[in-house]
């Protein structure tokens, strides 16, 4: 049986990438998107979480607003540079058809986990504001979800938002306090496994040839993003896989080598949304969760490849 | 008809502050917001439905977040006894809880009424803060909010900076006073000395023989007794009823200015702490009216009307 997943996400370039792999793939049943502010603001990402959607022909797929501000911290610059004012890399597609739920993304996931209790697996791809909402709003969710796969933070790999911390995690780090400290199984698919896996320009013109409209809308979107990896690493067209991975450790968490050890979110200071792996076990407050550390980045490749363009 | 809506941590002033609203003239309580705060939020519910009940009101009360944002819950037992009532161990309520969360009742009554209702705030500002950040629309379709919390004048109660039900959630609090919703902060600098009932006024509202007085003065015995061990404060101090009573009848409080307010979230020595510019130093435009001082008389009275 297909694993219900609801992905929380910013779309976003590589949130779009991460979307289609999981609504192109059969071990998933995609049962709603919420969206968040991130990579641009929380009114672009969820028309941008309806037009994905509508993309790919699942038109009646709940797709509900998030936040558009974290928790108690100001609000940071939106990730635009990396992904246009539009998140979709400056193609400004056409507006979707669709409305977005009349509730709020906290609320719709409250009510989707405990419609399908012990089965949801959440798929939180940028700032963690509207999962940490959930929580605050009932408790009780957090024993009924099958498990949290989220893309964000960075045990080893230091940061890509600041030297310290990982752009989701940087965004509302106590927002992430809150859903690393919760207590449910919890993998996190940070920086240490997603900029180990490159996609070169060739494997993106690769993808662009397979001419469906995921690939081709990838086509599209995915040069602003290659530009920002190029002027900020020197990637010379190349980019890290972040999003997809997260999605990919869902369809076959063997790809992805993990080790369960508590980490601590930072919330305050020049170091706020650092994630702090604490390996042995010095700070005996914070419950374990599962850290990717090592990743198959061939397979992981083959996969999104064998899913984009099929 | 004016329209409230009371977001309360249920112990025994909150309990008279609701009996006060569900028996004035001209006012409509459309709901009753329980918060975690004196006491846990369901033992705060019960503390409302139970006083709900002795108004015999139908006024939903509706449960709403069970802890601060991003702190521990510290709970006021030591001052309103392990009920939150004086130890008087009430009946359960008839009436249950209404359905659904506060924080969902709420935001689906400020939209409904949009501009006509007036909050009253008892507790922590978790619910609200909640509700602001699952809903930006909502601030500025409140018409009116008076928020017992704070202390503009830095005299603190559960620490010499802060005031309790600020301390309890700073970062609610600051997400509320920032929210850009009309604010006016009763400080718990205005609920203490002469605005406390002594024991003449205690001997009166007794002498009123109805059993809105006598649970006025049954729930609050701890409180009344803790007030004069803890903080040295003669008589029975009644914050949440003083704030209720500048809600219902706004010459009650006698100064009042607005200012930028601003809470402190980071220090462990000022959390909670309510800091009022109020020479403008920050240059900061104001987002909230501070009341600086109260008509001990005048608030009584209020007090009385409803018990008598």
């Amino acid at each position: 049986m297909a694993t219900k997943i609801l992905i929380d996400t910013d779309p976003g370039v590589d949130d779009t990438m991460a979307i289609l792999l999981a609504l192109r793939s059969p071990e998933l049943e995609v049962v709603g998107l919420t969206s968040i502010f991130g990579n641009t603001s929380v009114e672009v990402t969820a028309q941008n979480a309806l037009r994905l959607v509508e993309l790919e022909g699942h038109d009646s797929l709940p797709v509900a607003k998030g936040a558009s501000r974290p928790l108690a911290r100001p609000l940071r610059q939106p990730g635009t540079h990396v992904h246009g004012e539009d998140g979709m890399g400056g193609t400004h597609p056409p507006p979707p058809h669709g409305k977005l739920l009349p509730m709020p993304a906290a609320q719709f996931i409250v009510e989707m986990v405990r419609f399908h209790p012990g089965e949801i697996t959440l798929v939180p791809l940028g700032p963690l504001t509207n999962i940490a909402l959930a929580v605050l709003l009932e408790p009780g969710i957090v024993s009924l979800v099958k498990e949290v796969v989220l893309m964000g933070g960075s045990a080893y790999a230091r940061g890509n938002a600041t030297p310290a911390a990982e752009a989701n995690i940087c965004n509302d780090p106590h927002a992430a306090s809150i859903v690393f400290r919760a207590g449910w199984p919890l993998t996190m698919v940070g920086l240490d496994v997603t900029t180990q896996t490159v996609m070169t320009p060739e494997y993106l013109d690769d993808l662009g040839k397979a001419g469906n409209p995921a690939t081709e809308l990838i086509h599209k979107i995915t040069p602003h993003y290659q530009a920002y990896f190029d002027q900020f690493y020197g990637m010379k067209g190349s980019i890290h896989t972040h999003d997809p991975s997260a999605v990919a450790c869902v369809i076959d968490p063997s790809i992805f080598g993990t080790e369960s050890m508590p980490v601590y979110v930072e919330t305050e200071g020049r170091c706020a949304g650092e994630t702090v792996p604490d390996r042995r076990r010095q700070w005996l407050d914070e419950p374990p969760v599962k850290v990717c550390l090592g990743v198959d980045s061939t397979r992981l490749l083959a996969l999104i490849k064998e899913r984009l363009t099929s | 008809m004016r329209r409230f809506w009371i977001d309360t941590d249920t112990a025994s002033d909150d309990a008279v502050a609701i009996l006060m609203a569900l028996r004035w003239p001209g006012v409509r309580v459309e709901g009753i917001s329980v918060i975690s705060g004196n006491v846990p939020v369901e033992m705060a519910g019960k503390n409302a439905r139970y006083t709900v009940e002795l108004c015999e009101a139908e006024t939903p009360v509706y449960l709403g977040m069970p802890a601060p944002l991003l702190r521990k819950p510290s709970y006021a037992y030591f001052f309103h006894g392990p009920d939150g009532m004086g130890g008087m161990n009430y009946p359960e309520p008839e009436r249950p809880f209404a359905a659904g969360h506060a924080v969902d009742a709420l935001t689906r009554a400020i939209r409904e009424l949009s501009g006509e209702l007036e909050l009253v705030t008892l507790g922590p500002l978790t619910n609200l803060a909640a509700a602001f950040r699952l809903a930006p629309d909502l601030p500025k379709k409140i018409r009116q909010c008076t928020i017992m919390g704070g202390a503009a004048a830095t005299l603190g109660n559960i620490t010499p900076a802060a005031e309790f039900n600020i301390w309890v959630d700073p970062e609610a609090a600051s997400i509320v006073f920032h929210s850009g919703m009309p604010i006016l902060m009763v400080g718990w600098e205005n609920c203490r000395g002469e605005a406390n009932l002594d024991e003449a006024d205690r001997d009166l509202v007794r002498s009123f023989g109805t059993k809105y007085a006598d649970f006025t003065l049954d729930c609050n015995a701890t409180a009344t007794q803790t007030n004069q061990e803890w903080l040295g404060d003669p008589g029975l101090a009644l914050p949440d009823p003083v704030t209720m009573a500048v809600a219902l009848d706004p010459e009650v409080c006698t100064r009042r200015s607005s200012h930028f307010v601003d809470v402190e979230t980071q220090s462990e020595l000022t959390r909670g702490m309510t800091v009022v510019d109020e020479l403008g130093v920050l240059k900061q435009p104001p987002n909230a009216e501070v009341c600086w001082s109260i008509d001990p008389a005048r608030w009584k009275e209020a007090l009385y009307k409803v018990l008598r």
